[in-house]
């Protein structure tokens, strides 16, 4: 299966300007809650449950958090205890109907990579309840210098997971298209009684960060790496904050922990959102670390995301969002260190073939 | 890919609320337990495996099975105090609850062992998971050749399962040799490195199978020890540990490169780990 084009011209499709577009919005809370993105600062945005369908964004670069917090969320009850009688009872999990709106592709294949590892091995029924009954509707998107997700496979108009897409032409012109029976179902109870079918010209969208190398030459890359001089040179800037792993979509390592109350009668035991980046993310009994040095775990980080899971899973797990480059207080960029590595890789190999 | 969703309501985090029916410390640092599960359920472990331990209110602590599956209606463990946890367990008595997840993780293939020769090395607390096969070994005695176990401590009052100790040297079918880093008054047996163990053996190489567990530097010493015997790589299984925090391959704590310890260990043959940076 190729990720890559699944060509928008087999879908049904319709044209809606802005207001319509929006009253579609309004029309979606009938089926559910929904969320869109929303501005927050001047230049951030951010997935928002819909309350005034006039304040959803169409247009923006990239939400400041992922959509794995409405999955994992940063802090989750696993357990409510109470201590004198040892017993606890599992929080419910909420799996009402949720329609994720204004979704762009590479955030989407977040989602289908988070699905992959809380359904492999022993699946966990906290994501995956939650995650049920979820429909999401993507909208193109104008690769700004962050973005390289076509080098890693996932063009702007990728629909895998989507039940609608929209491509946004201009302010007040959007073209929808139906991907799935979800869809259709969704714009016909809306009220679209023709859809076009046939040609469609899509805009050409240019990528302005490029990996070097198609995805499929990077495990070349990851295959011989490990001791390369890229680790140290790039985790002499690193802070070690761990921004990067709470911004990106494929990161979903986590902490427990047991939280009491005051009389220490009651309690929670809970998970919250970890990073590999942090010193004690692997320190083991008697302070012992076996990546206790940053190039270790940048190394690992970047492991992660295009050898160990990718491995198995067939694709990178980097989905190319530029979060992690974004808001990186070092302003460490994904694009150029995997670049780096793509560069040293070409040294050393013309060294000693 | 396929993805599941949520089929079966199965709560990888909910513990099965157990009764310690016995405890008693066994060193200063090291109590012992035995377990029961609700209903008297038998764990069904492999010696090798894991639980996850939990006492609301301070947490979770991965443990060895330190008893042997061919003990029925209970199980034990050993537990060394370190941290908020450990001291907190170290409180509990016969009758107190306590939270047990697993059993968890890959043990020794004790299957693929059968017919061949052990030899166990265990350094401090290492001994623990090791006792679990030595007690299986012991119960299917007839099933493997000889029975070589090899136990290294600080000090002697630092030895643990001390009734056990008498009987594994006692036994004609058990090749059992000790030594502490420093003696007291009392000791009368081995000072010195566990390593200094290894060169007097006379092994079978190719029908043997070596046990490893001990602290990180162990490893080492012992693999070179291994190594100058001319060992056979592929004979050399051991346990590694790591920090856990969810036992089934989520949290992503106890990675070793692509290995997640709490699945495709903690039990590794050496050729697994050989090449890992993160590993020994
Ligand atoms: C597969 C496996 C089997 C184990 N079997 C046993 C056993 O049979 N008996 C036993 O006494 N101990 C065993 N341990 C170690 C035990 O899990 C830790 O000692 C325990 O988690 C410490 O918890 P704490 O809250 O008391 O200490 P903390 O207050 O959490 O920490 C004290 C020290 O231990 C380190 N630490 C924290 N969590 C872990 C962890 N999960 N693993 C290793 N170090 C950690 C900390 O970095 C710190 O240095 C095992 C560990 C693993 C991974
Ligand atoms: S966000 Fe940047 S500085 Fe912080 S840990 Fe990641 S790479 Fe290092
Ligand atoms: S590693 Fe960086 S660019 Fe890749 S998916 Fe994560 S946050 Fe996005
Ligand atoms: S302990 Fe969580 S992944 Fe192994």
């Amino acid at each position: 299966m190729d990720k890559k084009k699944l060509s928008l011209v087999q879908f049904k499709r319709v044209r809606l300007n802005e207001k319509q577009l929006r009253n579609f919005t309004g029309f979606l809370k009938t089926k559910g809650r929904v969320y869109a993105p929303h501005r927050k600062g001047e230049k951030s945005f951010s997935f928002q449950e819909v309350d005034d369908p006039s304040k959803v964004v169409f247009n923006y670069p990239r939400t400041i958090l992922p959509l794995k917090k409405f999955f994992q969320p940063p802090i989750e009850t696993l357990l409510e205890f109470t201590i004198n009688d040892n017993s606890y009872e599992l929080p419910d999990i909420d799996n009402k109907n949720k329609i994720f709106f204004g979704v762009h592709s590479y955030d989407m294949q977040g989602v289908l990579r988070l699905d992959y590892v809380f359904s492999r091995g022993e699946p966990e029924y906290n994501y995956l309840k939650r995650r049920e009954n979820s429909t999401f509707i993507g909208i193109s998107f104008e690769p700004d210098e962050y973005h390289f997700s076509g080098s890693v496979g996932i063009d702007v108009e990728n629909t895998e997971g989507f039940s609608i897409f929209i491509d946004i032409v201009d302010e007040d012109n959007y073209v929808v298209f139906a991907c799935d029976n979800t869809g259709e179902e969704l714009l016909k109870e809306y009220g679209i009684k023709d859809f076009e079918s046939g040609e469609y010209k899509l805009k050409e969208r240019e990528f302005k960060a490029k990996l070097k190398y198609h995805y499929g030459r990077l495990p070349q890359i990851f295959e011989k790496c490990y001791n390369y001089d890229v680790w140290k040179k790039v985790s002499e800037r690193c802070l070690g904050c761990g921004n990067c792993n709470l911004v990106c979509p494929t990161c979903y390592c986590f902490d427990v922990e047991d939280d009491v109350d005051l009389k220490i009668e009651m309690g929670s035991r809970t998970r919250r959102w970890d990073s590999c980046m942090l010193n004690e993310f692997a320190m083991v009994a008697g302070g012992e670390n076996f990546r206790k040095e940053l190039y270790q775990r940048t190394r690992h980080r970047l492991h992660r995301k295009f050898k160990y899971i990718t491995d198995h899973y067939g694709y990178p797990f980097c989905v190319g969002c530029g979060r992690c480059s974004q808001y990186c207080p070092a302003d460490i960029n994904m694009v150029e260190v995997v670049n780096d590595l793509i560069k040293e890789h070409e040294e050393r190999e013309k060294v000693y073939v | 890919m396929d993805t599941v969703l949520a089929k079966e309501k199965k709560i990888l985090y909910a513990p099965e609320i157990s009764e310690i029916i016995e405890a008693k410390f066994l060193t200063a640092t090291e109590k012992f337990f035995k377990i029961k599960l609700p209903g008297g359920r038998d764990l069904k472990h492999i010696p090798g495996q894991f639980v996850q331990v939990s006492l609301f209110g301070v947490g979770e602590a991965p443990i060895s099975v330190c008893s042997s599956p061919t003990q029925k209606g209970f199980f034990e463990l050993t537990i060394r105090k370190v941290g908020m946890l450990t001291e907190k367990i170290h409180e509990l008595e016969a009758g107190d609850k306590i939270g047990i997840r697993g059993p968890y993780g890959r043990g020794f293939d004790v299957n693929a062992f059968k017919g061949k020769d052990i030899l166990i090395i265990g350094g401090g607390i290492g001994i623990v998971p090791l006792r679990s096969l030595i007690n299986y070994i012991i119960d299917n005695r007839n099933d493997y050749g000889r029975l070589i176990i090899l136990y290294g401590a600080k000090s002697p009052s630092e030895l643990l399962y001390r009734d056990e100790l008498k009987m594994w040297e006692e036994r004609e079918d058990i090749e059992y040799h000790v030594t502490v880093d420093r003696s007291d008054e009392n000791w009368k047996g081995n000072v010195g490195v566990i390593t200094t163990l290894i060169p007097p053996l006379e092994l079978d190489l190719e029908n043997t199978i070596a046990a490893i567990v001990g602290p990180p530097v162990m490893y080492k010493f012992v693999l070179l020890a291994l190594k100058s015997k001319r060992f056979p790589e592929k004979n050399i299984y051991m346990s590694l540990e790591r920090r856990m925090k969810c036992g089934v391959g989520k949290c992503g704590h106890c990675q070793i490169n692509n290995l997640y310890v709490c699945q495709d260990g903690p039990v590794f043959n050496y050729l697994e780990v050989k090449g890992l940076e993160e590993a020994i």
